[in-house]
């Protein structure tokens, strides 16, 4: 692979990565991402709805993606207002929103990857995220125990 | 900047030393002195460090007016755990969800594919 040519993110940036593989093709994964009657039925976190109407997805690059995503309990609304960066159909999508510091948009790369035997794998990235999500190592430091973080801080 | 008692807490976390001072009074409590020492830096930023994190209520510091123990406060700290994780599931919620409407529209009962992370 030598397409790391649009990833020129300094090394200080905040990032996430999460993956999945799913047994369907990327075709079918890519337009769930990409169109509201899909995205309806998945892209709000457990307890969190995201209303069709209000879900745009302008498929072009400066295209907006955005949602209203509505808690179930509470009826607290989020927004999110992306903008679309690359598209590549049915490989790669890549928007960016505003994160609490507006200098420093999130940028979310989704990248399938057809892994030959009929599953695709779906891969999101996350950079520039706000500092209070630390580094991946970090966090993982955070969330499994106090100890473990030490340890982790300690191995630096 | 946002003064809210997250925001305070992410703040004072943001900092590897300040990280390192919680991580060795996750051992116990410490001394200032003892707290710099395996740093290479001025007690005055040491004590710089410490005033961050009591503001933040990570640590609480002793009545004792020579020595001043610090102690780690576990509180915020779980809060901001809280919070991360939360912010963590949104795309494992999703990734999850995905699967499950994937299946939804292929009417299909294939093995399942949601791999632990």
């Amino acid at each position: 692979m030598s397409d790391t040519t649009t990833d020129g993110t300094p090394t200080e940036l905040h990032e996430v990565t999460h993956t999945r593989v799913y047994a369907a093709s990327r075709e079918l994964i890519f337009a769930c991402m990409t169109t509201p009657e899909h995205l309806t039925h998945f892209w709000g976190p457990v307890g969190v709805s995201t209303p069709i109407e209000n879900i745009t997805v302008d498929l072009r690059p400066g295209g907006a993606f955005t949602t209203d995503m509505v808690n179930d309990a509470t009826g607290e609304v989020y927004p999110t207002r992306g903008v679309y960066v690359e598209i590549t159909a049915p490989e790669r999508l890549v928007w960016q929103e505003a994160g609490s510091d507006n200098d420093h948009p999130i940028t979310t790369s989704v990248t399938f990857t057809d892994l030959g035997d009929g599953r695709t794998e779906v891969v999101s990235h996350q950079t520039n995220l706000p500092p209070h999500y630390v580094s991946e190592e970090a966090q993982a430091g955070l969330l499994t125990s106090f100890d473990k973080f030490a340890a982790y801080v300690e191995a630096l | 900047m946002a003064d809210d008692a997250l925001s305070i807490t992410f703040a004072a976390l943001a900092d590897p030393t300040r990280r390192a001072i919680l991580a060795r009074l996750a051992q116990g409590e410490a001394t200032v002195n003892a707290l710099a020492e395996p740093f290479d830096i001025s007690l005055q930023a040491i004590s710089k460090h410490l005033k961050v994190l009591e503001r933040a209520g990570l640590i609480t510091r002793g009545r004792d007016a020579q020595y001043r123990p610090c102690r780690l406060e576990a509180e915020p700290l779980d809060t901001a755990v809280d919070w991360i994780e939360e912010h963590r599931a949104v795309w494992q919620d999703r990734f999850d969800q995905l699967g499950q409407h994937l299946r939804d529209i292929q009417h299909s009962t294939t093995a399942p594919e949601e791999n632990q992370p």
